[in-house]
């Protein structure tokens, strides 16, 4: 239960903001933290636990965008089905992109991830018929909850919660049980496992499934609380880094890293953007020349992440006093 | 088939340019083994400098194209020193998100400097075509294209028959085996990394006066060189030159049949497809992907 302790302050603080904090820029900070910290969440269990290392999941993103935006403007039935079908469209793609990709190991399979969403891309921004091509979608507002059409940002916040406590449970469960340390065991060592008997194919289908309709799921909420839906945008490689990124930055396979990641960069986005963005519009890089120096560094000399570094940190000051 | 000398003709000239990005990547691939995601982000440089020559000091870029090898390769140097030095010898995860970090700094860095505005370089003769047998050609192309070839022929010749190209070769296919035979591999990790930036440097310079240059301009070839490279075999630099004119082919036919909007989609799947049923490529080893080597 140790572990759990510092999620359960960090979830409890984000669920009790609302009902302190009135500022309306802070609440939209923490929603879209929790939005990132569950996509970035979402990858973690492919990329963190599973060691797929993916750089195309923005398009699972852009699925679930499109699914809430289409249902919403073509049929005009709820965005909470639009949810459901974009995740339910997700997993049946996981599970093909995820069985097509098995035997890829490394580059290879970042590259075919990569292909994808750009394939996604490509049919989001030109098939004019169905996406309405590369102008994107405006998502109506139609005020209620069943419509998602909740202007109070409060409400936001716990909606976005649940996803984020939804993602966590996800990785706490892979951290504990039989099917998490198989997982791991295949990352580690797939010719191992598989001679132990481990289904590492399977295993990592399902991972690639569970992590893409988690990913579907945060696109759709993202695509209601955003109001737009942009294919250049959400079917972007730098939106399949930025969950890396923000994965990396807090701890691979760790079950809080994610969310510690994004919302430092977050953070520090916000920050950047407010420093320079009014200096020129050129300008609107610099914070994106900075995940890049960050995601080098921190490859190669923090690997475990922020939730791995604290860890040690705990465990050097404690070791002592043991002794 | 009235255009079918036009097919043949577009699918040279283009598939030239794309085998000197691909040859570059390729190369890097076969020697440090490492995918070099941040390849076009160095062809956007090179465009760039062939533009900001052309815009401040009136250069032609074929002029340029003299400088720009020797400034590619010492960025190149560079960047191996200060960045892929560290992590020949790492995981793969670490590999990739290293050269992906460092294809983001570079292109925001081009995003800030130079901002985002699409710039040309409108040398005098790009408007120019020449017409031979119902063919039509324009004379940037030409000159690109016989750059190219030349270079990667250059390149060739290089890897062949010079003492640095056998010993880059030999780092290649066994790198513990070359550093117990007094091979400094560090050098030659250096030099292959250096070698293939000043490829797709040269690359850029020769597509500025073609295409537009902004500064995610590297993407839309890059990807292409990724198309080629793992067709060819990943670190396979003769598979590379053919699956580049294999690329260019399915990229000109198709804008041919079913338009531009949708050839991009033609290739893309082409690609999931090799790396479905046969990852090794066309002439490389069956296995490598499960290795990952």
């Amino acid at each position: 239960m140790k572990a759990v302790a510092p999620a359960t302050v960090v979830f409890l603080c984000a669920g009790l903001a609302p009902l302190v904090v009135r500022d309306a820029f802070l609440l939209d900070s923490l929603v879209l933290v929790l939005i990132w910290g569950s996509a970035a969440a979402a990858w973690n269990v492919a990329g963190g636990y599973a060691g797929q290392i993916s750089l195309g999941h923005s398009a699972f993103f852009g699925i679930g965008a499109y699914a809430a935006a289409l249902i919403v403007t073509r049929w005009e039935l709820s965005p909470w089905l639009g949810l459901a079908v974009g995740a339910l469209v997700a997993t049946a793609i996981g599970l093909v992109v995820g069985y097509l990709s098995n035997r890829l190991r490394g580059p290879y399979f970042v590259l075919a991830t990569i292909a994808f969403s750009q394939v996604l891309l490509i049919v989001g921004s030109r098939w004019r018929g169905f996406t309405a091509g590369s102008e994107g979608i405006p998502v109506p507002f139609r005020p209620g909850f069943w419509t998602l059409g909740i202007a109070d940002k409060r409400v936001w916040v716990w909606i976005a919660l649940a996803l984020a406590v939804l993602a966590y449970l996800v990785q706490r469960y892979l951290d504990r049980s039989r099917r998490g340390y198989q997982l791991v065991a295949v990352r580690e060592d797939e010719d191992a496992a598989l001679s132990l008997g481990v289904p590492a194919r399977w295993l990592k289908v399902a991972a690639i499934c569970v992590s893409a309709a988690l990913t579907a799921a945060c696109g759709a909420l993202w695509a209601q609380y955003i109001g737009f839906v942009d294919p250049f945008y959400v079917f972007s490689v730098d939106l399949s880094v930025k969950f890396a990124l923000a994965a990396i930055i807090g701890g691979l396979g760790t079950a809080l890293g994610p969310f510690l990641g994004a919302a430092l960069i977050t953070t520090v986005e916000t920050y950047l953007r407010a420093q320079f963005g009014g200096l020129g519009t050129g300008l609107i890089g610099i914070y994106l020349i900075v995940y890049g120096c960050a995601l080098i560094v921190m490859v190669r000399w923090v690997p475990h992440g922020l939730v791995g570094w604290i860890g040690e940190g705990l465990r050097r000051r404690a070791a002592p006093a043991a002794r | 088939m009235t255009a079918l000398p036009q097919l043949i003709v577009s699918t040279l000239l283009l598939g030239g340019v794309y085998a000197l990005i691909a040859v570059g990547l390729t190369l890097i691939f076969g020697v440090l083994r490492v995918v070099n995601f941040a390849h076009g982000e160095f062809l956007m440089l090179g465009m760039y400098l062939a533009f900001w020559a052309f815009a401040l000091l009136h250069f032609d870029p074929y002029l340029t194209l003299v400088v720009s090898l020797p400034i590619s390769f010492a960025v190149g140097w560079a960047s191996y020193r200060g960045v892929m030095r560290p992590i020949v010898h790492a995981s793969h995860n670490v590999q990739v998100f290293t050269t992906v970090g460092l294809s983001i700094a570079l292109q925001n860095l081009a995003l800030v400097l130079f901002t985002a505005d699409a710039r040309f370089v409108r040398t005098d003769y790009y408007a120019v075509v020449v017409r031979i047998a119902g063919a039509a050609f324009n004379v940037a192309q030409i000159v690109a294209f016989a750059i190219a070839v030349a270079l990667t022929a250059g390149l060739f010749t290089f890897m062949r028959w010079s003492y640095t190209g056998k010993v880059m070769r030999a780092t290649a296919q066994d790198r513990d085996a070359s550093a117990l035979m007094g091979i400094d591999t560090d050098r030659v990790y250096a030099i292959t990394w250096a070698v293939g930036i000043a490829c797709v440097g040269a690359a850029g310079v020769l597509l500025a006066p073609i295409y537009p240059v902004y500064p995610t301009a590297g993407l839309q070839f890059v990807l292409i060189a990724y198309v080629a490279v793992v067709l060819g075999g990943l670190g396979d630099m003769a598979g590379a030159l053919i699956a580049a004119l294999a690329v260019a082919a399915v990229e000109v036919v198709g804008s041919y049949t079913i338009g531009t909007a949708w050839k991009e989609v033609l290739y893309l799947l082409l690609f999931i497809g090799i790396l479905v049923v046969r990852p090794a490529g066309l002439f490389g080893q069956r296995g490598a992907e499960a290795l990952g080597a």
